[in-house]
Formats: structure tokens, sequence, C-alpha cells
């Protein structure tokens, strides 16, 4: 054995780790190679001086008295993001919590400023078309409106009522043309996103948990966004209550996913999110960017793929939080498409 | 630390916690905490985070007691959820600003150096710990397991989720750096 084939071995030597045979060839090459063998103590040399800063005695006395208090405090209430998680853990909580009290809120607005029966929130079929053909009485939105609502935004000056009124109008244009407003933003705006996908039961204002105020809906708004946020992905919102899907701008493919996702089309999605996966690789990313592939497969009712991505994740990352989160919206997201 | 349980199995402990007991959950930080500080450390690259991540970490073993497995061993579950924690505090607050106070010497590895052995081990520990910082946190993970820890290949892999070759190639492009930053302030070695 020679230098040349030795120098890559020496890690797994000074280690303890190369098998006998190849270890008793290294140790012959050691005796009567002074290069090699200096190598070999520089990595002891390395190891002898690598260390961590320990933070001392008193740090340590305090310790587990500091673990306890955090576990009180957490017992005590709401599960705590310690870990100072990106938007506050208000709204980490609330993400997954108040969709379903934003959906009665919705509704109640809807139902007051919008004119609708509660029951025209599923989605329309054929309904829909005569809606889109026909201008909406007192309003001049129609149909063709929706380049034009871009185009024409209501006024930031206007009464939050006559702002309300109008993106009830867009929602319905939305709905008319089928495309409804991405589930997977339930909650972030009360414009519709949180409008049940076809199949899922209408929501009444009977079923509402709070009410459809003003105060309440703009909590709604800041609380909920959809699971890409999570991978801090660009902004695709505007104002409250404006918001006007665009088509996803190309950038990067988590942005992308994001933005498709946000448009219901989650099958381009999944493939920009598993791009996403493949170029960003550190840890974090990929816990969360998991997380969020099993919920694109989950919205195309592909459930057992998402369950192996989720088994995957809880394998990688045991306590995961984005995935506990992601756990208990998961049987609504479900329902969905059941 | 109640009588009796320093000499209890970590899983054994793990058990007993899970049923409530709490000098049990006492007696399982007392004896893992300095090394998932270290690992935090390893992954967060600071103290300030290294602390947040270390209480984190037995926050999250605390809550996710009910549901452990005894017959699982308890380390690597632990080291995983450290590293988790670790990585988690850094891309919260400092992503990528890893930072170590100056004059902050890591703790000695030697049994019992002599007073001028001391010194020099001081300072090239120094050293190693600046370089350590600067290293990417995948490859002080490895470090820190291997030459702090003691850990075998087989249970770097374990812990980081890679092949066993990828830890060994891992712990000598660390090595080759910190090598290298020893290098550089003793004039070119030893």
């Amino acid at each position: 054995m020679d230098c040349r084939e030795t120098q890559p071995l020496l890690t797994a030597f000074h280690d303890g780790e190369l098998p006998a045979a190849e270890r008793v060839r290294v140790e012959e090459h050691l005796r009567g190679c002074p290069e090699c063998a200096a190598l070999l103590a520089d990595l002891a040399r390395v190891d002898r001086a690598t260390g961590v800063p320990d933070p001392g005695p008193a740090y340590w006395d305090r310790f587990n008295a500091r673990v306890m208090d955090r576990v009180e405090r957490e017992a005590d209430g709401p599960r705590v993001a310690v870990l100072r998680p990106k938007g506050g853990w208000m709204r980490q909580q609330l993400r997954y919590l108040v969709p379903a009290a934003a959906a009665a809120a919705l509704v109640v607005v809807i139902v007051h400023y919008g004119g609708m029966r509660p029951g025209a929130l599923t989605p329309p079929v054929q309904p829909a078309v005569s809606e889109r053909t026909a201008p909406v009485p007192g309003s001049e939105w129609t149909a063709k409106a929706e380049s034009a609502a871009a185009a024409r935004p209501v006024p930031p000056s206007a009464p939050a009522k006559e702002r309300v009124a109008t993106v009830t109008r867009e929602k319905q244009d939305r709905l008319a043309d089928g495309q409804g407003w991405p589930s997977a933003g339930a909650g972030r705006d009360a414009t519709g996103s949180v409008a049940p996908a076809a199949g899922s039961p209408p929501v009444t204002a009977a079923d509402g948990m709070t009410q459809g105020n003003q105060a309440e809906r703009k909590k709604v708004e800041r609380a909920a966004v959809p699971m890409a946020e999570q991978q801090g992905a660009g902004k695709a919102t505007s104002a409250p209550g404006m918001r006007v899907a665009k088509e996803p701008s190309p950038g990067s493919p988590c942005e992308l996913a994001r933005a498709l996702a946000e448009r219901e089309r989650f099958r381009e999605a999944e493939d920009a999110q598993r791009a996403c996966l493949a170029q960003d690789r550190s840890a974090p990313a990929q816990e969360k960017g998991l997380v969020f592939l099993a919920e694109l497969l989950d919205r195309q009712a592909r459930f057992a793929e998402a369950d192996a991505v989720i088994t995957e994740v809880d394998r990688q990352f045991p306590q995961s939080r984005p995935l506990d989160l992601y756990r208990q919206q998961r049987p609504m997201v479900q329902k969905r498409k059941e | 630390m109640r009588a009796g349980l320093e000499g209890e199995k970590d899983e054994r402990l793990a058990a007993l916690a899970a049923g409530g007991d709490r000098d049990a959950f006492d007696a399982l930080v007392t004896r893992h905490r300095q090394a998932v500080y270290r690992l935090c450390w390893s992954a967060a690259g600071n103290a300030a985070d290294a602390d947040d991540a270390a209480q984190e970490t037995f926050v999250r073993v605390y809550r996710s007691l009910p549901s452990y497995d005894p017959a699982r061993p308890f380390g690597p579950w632990l080291r995983k959820i450290a590293w988790n924690c670790g990585l988690s505090v850094r891309r919260d607050g400092n992503a990528g600003v890893p930072r170590v106070a100056e004059g902050d010497a890591p703790e000695a590895i030697d049994p019992a150096p002599g007073p001028e052995e001391e010194a020099v081990g001081n300072e090239e520990r120094r050293r190693v710990a600046g370089a350590m910082a600067g290293l990417p946190a995948e490859l002080r993970m490895v470090m820190v397991l291997r030459a702090v820890e003691g850990l075998s290949y087989e249970e770097i892999a374990r812990a980081a989720g890679i092949p066993a070759g990828t830890v060994m190639s891992r712990l000598s492009r660390a090595r080759t750096r910190l090598l290298a930053a020893l290098g550089e302030g003793s004039g070119g070695g030893s």
C-alpha cells in the first residue's frame, strides 16, 4: 500500500472504523512513511482541539428548572412555538384553527353584503353560467371583470363595507368561471379563500362560530395563511380584501409551487414543489417542503402518496412541528376531496 | 435527583417520566443536557441559539414521552430532536450567522494537560472553535458527534440521516478545514 492508497483511509483509520484487514495494511504503511504518520497525528490534533464552548456551572445549575418552567408554561395554555416562528406563534396556531370560524364569518359577510344565499357558496356548475352572463344587479362587476378587477381596484379610501361588497362580487365571478378560490389559502382573506371546494357541504350562517364583523374578518386575514407560506415564498397578496389571483410568474420553484397552489392547480404545484425540494436540501426546507408536498397530494386526493410523504417526514424529523400543524388541518383537507 | 435513578437506563427513565415521574425526567435532562447542548450548538453555531434549542429539545421530549416507545433506543431519538431544534432556531432567527465569543475557549478535552500544554491547547481550541463556527452545520455536526461525543459512524449516520460513507467524507472535509485553521495560526502546523 502506498501513500495514495493510504491517505483516503486515514480518517476511518483514525476513527477506528476501518475493517481489520485494511487496518493492518495501513499500519504497515505508517511504520515506514513519516508523511502519512504526520497526517494521522494532525487528525488527532484537530480532534483534541475540537470542542464546544461550555456555558459554565451556573448555566447548568439553572438548566433543568428552566426546562420545567417552559414545560409548565406550555401546559397552561396552547402549545407555544418557543422557537420564534416567523409571523409569531399566534399566527401559527390560528392558521389551522381558524378556517372553520373564518368560513362562517365569510358567509355572514357575504349574506349580509353580497345578497347571496348561503347555498350558493358551493361552487356552482350550471347556475354559475347564468350568473356569469348576466350582469349582477346593482353592480358593474361582471363575470369578465377578473382582469378589470386587477386594473380597477376599489380605492383604499372606499368604505370597508363597499370593499367587502366588491370582493364578494369578485368571488361570484370567480365561482362562475368554475375556478372557485384557492382552498390552500383557507381563511387568508375573506374574499373566498375560505369557500368550500367542490363537494363539500355548504356552510351556513347557522354553523358560524363567530360573527362576520370586520374586525373578525381582518383577524382571519392576518391569521390564516397556507402551509406554503411556511416556506418563505414570495408574497402574493395585496391589500386585504383586494386580492386578485394572477398568473404565477416565473421565479423559484418554491414560489411557483405556492402560487400554483393558490390557484388550486395542485398537480402543477406538486411538480414545482418537487423541484423546490430538489433545489434546497437544507433540513428545515426539506421538513417544511415535504409537509407542503403532502398537502398538495392530499388536495389531489392522492392520500396514500401523501401518507408515504408524511411517514418520511416522521422518519427524518421526529416531532416535526410543521407536520404536527398539518396533521391538525389534514382531516379538513381530505374531507374536501372525498 | 432521587436516589436509585442514576443507574437506570435511559429507556426506563423515559418510561417512568412518561408515567408522570418528574424525578425521572429530571434525571434524563441532567444526564443528556450537555450532549444535547453541544449538538444544538453544532447546528446553530452560537451559544444563545444553542441554549434556546437545548431547552426546546427537552420540552419536545417531555411532550412526546407519551408516544415514545421504550423498545427504541433513547439516544438516537433524542439526538434527532436536538438536531432539528438546533436547525430550527438557526433558521428562525440567525440563519447562517454563527458567532463565537472572543476568547471563548471550548471545554478541555484532554483529561489532565500540564500548564504549558494547557496554554497551547487553549489557543488551539480557540482557533478551532472559530473555524468550527464557520463550517457548514452538517460538517460541524459530524465533527461534534465524533470528536466530542465519540459516536461511531453508524450512530452519527443515524442521527444525521445520512449513509456512513457520507459521515466519513464529511469528517474528512471538516478536519481538513479545521486543520487549515490550526495551521494558519501556528505558522504551518505542529
